[in-house]
């Protein structure tokens, strides 16, 4: 029943990705973003199959729920059309399908033939105040470092985006 | 009867109790959506010196019938310059996540040896958030999908709203999880039975003050009703939706105006508890289990009636008001309020 | 999980706490109190803040001795990574003291907060053997100068520059991300040394080496090696040229450091080989073909440049190539240090030279542009900025007896004596040998057009500030000291590394 579960959301979630960037039936960037919105749920799931339930909840609330819809929000705002679809070279197809199925062998072949790692056994079971603990304590420097990243972010934000007044 | 239950296998009686709470929550659910719109005119009409619909049968009862035939019976048209898939995607979309919140809302304490409530999640407020927070798609695509001016700039308008408000609404719940120390809601009630002012509403009046007001926005009600303005926007994301459709839009804003109740009665007002006559244990028979929901359900039909008082009682928000009190009033507010919570907490320890 | 106290935490972060406050305090001195001030001043009170911050950010870093290994290698502090501290640090003053006529913007103050953050990231980055850590203040650093690189709003190349290297690296890093949650699944830990040990049965599994390639293209990415280079000539050129002093030398530095780091310690036992005919897979081979197509490539592309921006971004990718010579030098466990050595004090030594290549084209790029056309005449326009071009030049090309001699005769003889015995590297030792030679003529047609040309008819003398003149004439001296008596520079670094014990 795991198994099935895990293959099924495993599944959606790429296919869900596939269609974001190469959905044969759409190219109205909504319908990608919707799409993100698909896989990035499925992805939830997968989380919730490895009892993170915090994480899944998080993924959902932050992903899905807020930055999303700041993603329709854009979309919306500069009235991206429909893209046109480009003339694809012949060569350019050739190349990317012989890259693709390289490197598609390539992963088979050692994932075919790995042995087994060494496996870690789940510290957190889904648990808030551990999940906290952890975050506070033995990863804090890292939580610090992103709590910088975030300040760069949005001082380059607001820099590359507001408009120069002279 | 009672050995074909015992034969069965724990998942399939697992299932079989959560659809048997499922089904019956969803029916009642939709049956105060009903009401509430008869609630809310007859309301209405009182607060503005009016009789309000009183046809429909007694007192106006069967209106919300006359209402349902309407719908169904209306031509279900579908302009020809709408994005057909959102369009249809978008009222279903407004549904489903109020629908899905009440999943871990404890409506009652227990029926039987069977908890009332469909899933005891241990992150059960990060899932009503994360819920709710998707409430938005319907919203923004309906917006979307009809293609044309006014329904897309109340699309836009309730992204941002909702988006802003979500953000002040899910900082003014932590201090309660600071003070309760979980996140699971059976345990947020647990915490508010020892007597009138352990509930939580008494203990962090700020954070419930914040709750409110997001709530408002979040369902998109008077003061915050920008999205759906009729006065600019000639009724907002669903002007060009008609019959059942629109018909779910309606619903769904009733629908998450009872989610957001659910769950001020469960953060706040002590759930299913009443701190007298015993009531704030769990019930052992099954008359006290159906007080308890009864309990529930009162509490829901007072913070309902509120929303509809609200309504009928305040003008509209302008829409840089609208956002000034979110982010630059409530945002700091909750911030505020988690640090002097969780400082407190720190010295009390 | 081994708690520790948030003040020994403070006190081992002393400097980058100091950077961050600098940088929320340059925000808020130019925001706050300069808004409606001239530009130059704003300008000159910015980086007077950030300067102070740096100046006390070193004063620690060399008066406070502390050595510690926080929650498993999260944050690792000892003589070593305080040294390249030091470097890194020094390397944003020098950035910031060329800044400071700066015309390409008027954010000042967020231009010296993304400077000091970077910076910020880049210590991080050097303190830490636990991936998670290393990636976090990965992100940082080039988040940091992906912005910087857009930072010149009125230009569309920096725009295009800025987009192309958030692009790649975006990429890049997603390719990082998969190697490293990859190598976790494999070994079960992020730290470097405990990867190393759970690793060590492991031989050289088909899917460790597909983690560990994916791991080199996002260090490749960061030191602009071929082929995950293409955004650096672009990034250099769009890029505000002390924007791209900072992206060619302090960057440079911690990744390099960083990368050490990651294959010396986390891919310890699965080397390889990389002698001539003595092929085995690992990192070593993986690495030492990148080192020759950096090589090559970036020397030969680099003759056909007539951006001097552009060129010197070759130039990088070439020395890239060079550096990536001592990595491999430390795949001998025995010889590890030696390697290192020999690694820290050639890019250090690229680093400044690099700063002071990137300060005389921003002064000639003031009379018209970076092409090798307005170097013609410059000695007769400005004599001692010329000279410091041709320090900077020459020690690039690696000729005695400047830093950057040095730094290749310690990085080839380190290569060269990886493998005692059967000098098992001398193959890659010589093709450097012979792609420096190449490298000689691109230098040298800088210096010529800046010597010999003749000036253009209009050509006009570049104003240059007091700050520029002394920065460049520093950088200049260190170079030729630091060629000049290696020592200087070296005994520290070993006394360091044998300090921390690495």
């Amino acid at each position: 029943m795991q198994t099935v579960f895990f293959y099924v959301f495993a599944a959606l979630t790429v296919l869900c990705a596939l269609m974001v960037v190469a959905n044969p039936f759409s190219r109205n960037p909504v319908t990608s973003a919707m799409f993100l919105v698909l896989t990035i749920v499925s992805l939830a799931g997968l989380f919730v199959q490895l009892h993170a339930f915090f994480l899944a909840a998080v993924q959902v609330l932050v992903y899905a729920g807020a930055v999303m819809v700041l993603f329709l929000f854009v979309i919306m705002l500069l009235d991206l059309k429909e893209e046109e679809r480009r003339k694809v070279r012949k060569f350019a197809v050739i190349a990317g399908g012989l890259a693709v199925a390289i490197i598609a062998v390539l992963f088979c072949t050692a994932i075919g033939q790995t042995t087994a790692g060494i496996g870690v056994q789940p510290i957190l079971e889904g648990g808030t105040a551990a999940l906290g603990e952890l975050l506070f304590k033995h990863y804090l420097l890292p939580f610090e470092i992103l709590s910088v990243l975030l300040l760069v972010a949005m001082v380059g934000v607001i820099l590359l985006s507001k408009k120069d007044l002279k | 009867m009672m050995n074909w239950f015992n034969n069965l296998s724990p998942t399939s009686q697992f299932v079989l109790f959560s659809a048997l709470k499922v089904v019956p929550a969803v029916l009642v659910m939709l049956f105060i959506v009903a009401y509430i719109v008869l609630v809310e005119r007859r309301l209405c009409a009182f607060i503005q010196d009016r009789v309000g619909p009183n046809r429909a049968g007694p007192l106006g009862l069967l209106q919300p019938m006359a209402d349902a035939v309407k719908a169904f019976l209306k031509e279900d048209f579908m302009p020809a310059h709408v994005r057909p898939v959102y369009y249809w995607l978008a009222p279903a979309l407004v549904m489903i996540p109020s629908l899905l919140t009440l999943a871990v809302i404890p409506f009652g304490s227990q029926l039987g040896s069977q908890k009332m409530v469909v899933a005891d999640l241990n992150v059960g407020i990060l899932y009503t958030f994360g819920i709710v927070s998707l409430g938005v798609y319907g919203i923004v695509l309906a917006g979307y999908a009809a293609n044309s001016k006014y329904p897309f700039m109340g699309g836009i308008r309730a992204s941002a709203q909702m988006i802003s408000y979500e953000v002040a609404m899910g900082l003014s719940v932590i201090p309660l999880f600071l003070l309760v120390g979980d996140l699971n809601l059976s345990t947020v009630i647990g915490d508010q039975t020892h007597g009138l002012f352990s509930w939580l509403v008494f203990r962090q009046p700020l954070a419930f003050a914040i709750f409110l007001c997001a709530a408002f926005a979040e369902t998109n009600r008077t003061p915050f009703d920008l999205p759906e303005a009729e006065q600019e926007l000639a009724g907002g994301y669903n002007v060009e939706y008609s019959s059942m459709k629109f018909a779910l839009f309606f619903m769904g804003e009733y629908a998450n105006m009872i989610a957001a109740s659910a769950m001020m009665v469960t953060l706040f007002f002590g759930g299913w508890t009443l701190p007298f006559f015993g009531l704030d244990q769990p019930a052992a028979t099954v008359l006290g289990g159906l007080v308890h929901i009864g309990i529930f359900l009162a509490k829901l039909l007072v913070l309902l009636v509120l929303f509809i008082w609200v309504r009928w009682m305040w003008p509209r928000f302008r829409y840089d008001q609208l956002m000034n009190l979110g982010w630059k009033g409530l945002v700091p507010l909750a911030l505020a309020n988690i640090v002097v919570t969780a400082t407190w907490l720190w010295l009390k320890s | 999980m081994n708690a520790f106290s948030y003040l020994d935490l403070l006190n081992l972060l002393g400097p980058e706490t100091i950077l961050v406050l600098t940088s929320l305090a340059a925000l808020f001195v130019d925001l706050g109190a300069l808004r409606d001030q001239p530009l130059p001043r704003r300008w000159l009170a910015g980086g007077g803040v950030t300067a102070l911050g740096g100046l006390l950010a070193i004063l620690w870093l060399t008066n406070v001795t502390a050595q510690a290994n926080l929650a498993h290698g999260i944050l690792v502090v000892d003589p070593l990574t305080q040294l390249v501290k030091v470097v890194l640090v020094a390397m944003l003053l020098f950035t910031v003291a060329l800044s400071l006529r700066a015309e390409f913007t008027e954010h000042v103050g967020e231009y010296f907060c993304l400077l000091l953050l970077a910076t910020v990231g880049m210590m991080f980055l050097v303190s830490s053997e636990d991936v998670l850590t290393i990636f976090v203040a990965l992100e940082l650093t080039s988040l940091s100068l992906y912005i910087l690189t857009a930072f010149n709003k009125r230009s569309l190349v920096s725009a295009e520059a800025g987009l192309k290297y958030f692009l790649f690296g975006g990429v890049a890093a997603a390719f990082t991300l998969f190697g490293l949650s990859l190598i976790y699944g494999l070994a079960g830990s992020t730290n470097l040394r405990e990867i190393a040990t759970n690793l060590a049965g492991k031989g050289t599994d088909p899917l460790l080496m597909v983690a560990l390639i994916m791991v080199v293209m996002g260090f490749g990415f960061k030191i602009a090696a071929v082929p995950f280079h293409l955004w650096a000539p672009d990034a250099y050129q769009g890029a505000p040229t002390p924007a791209a002093a900072l992206i060619a030398s302090g960057s440079k530095v911690a990744s390099f450091f960083v990368f050490a780091k990651v294959m010396a310690l986390g891919f310890a036992g699965i080397e390889g080989n990389g002698a001539w005919r003595q092929f085995a897979p690992g990192w070593v081979p993986v690495l030492a073909t990148l080192a020759v197509a950096s090589m090559l490539l970036g020397n030969l592309a680099a003759i056909a440049q007539s951006s001097v921006k552009r060129l010197l971004a070759y130039s990088a990718i070439a020395h890239a190539g060079y550096m990536l010579l001592g990595l491999l030098a430390m795949s001998n466990p025995h010889r590890r240090a030696d390697g290192m050595a020999a690694l820290v004090y050639y890019i250090t030594t690229y680093g400044l030279t690099t700063i002071g290549a990137f300060g005389v084209v921003q002064i000639v790029e003031r009379t018209g542009g970076d092409s090798l056309e307005n170097f013609a005449g410059f000695s007769r326009r400005a004599p001692l900025v010329a000279v410091c071009l041709m320090v900077f030049m020459l020690s690039l090309a690696g000729i005695p007896p400047l830093a950057g001699f040095f730094g290749k005769f310690y990085l080839f003889t380190a290569a060269a004596g990886a493998e005692p015995g059967n000098l098992g590297l001398l193959w890659l030792v010589i093709f450097a040998i012979a792609m420096s030679a190449v490298s000689l003529y691109y230098y040298l047609q800088v210096l010529k057009r800046a010597f010999v040309a003749a000036p253009a008819e209009a050509a006009i003398a570049p104003v240059v500030s007091f700050m520029e003149r002394l920065t460049l004439a520093l950088l200049a001296l260190a170079v030729v000291v630091l060629g000049a008596l290696p020592a200087w520079l070296l005994g520290p670094i070993a006394d360091a590394i044998k300090a921390a014990g690495f």
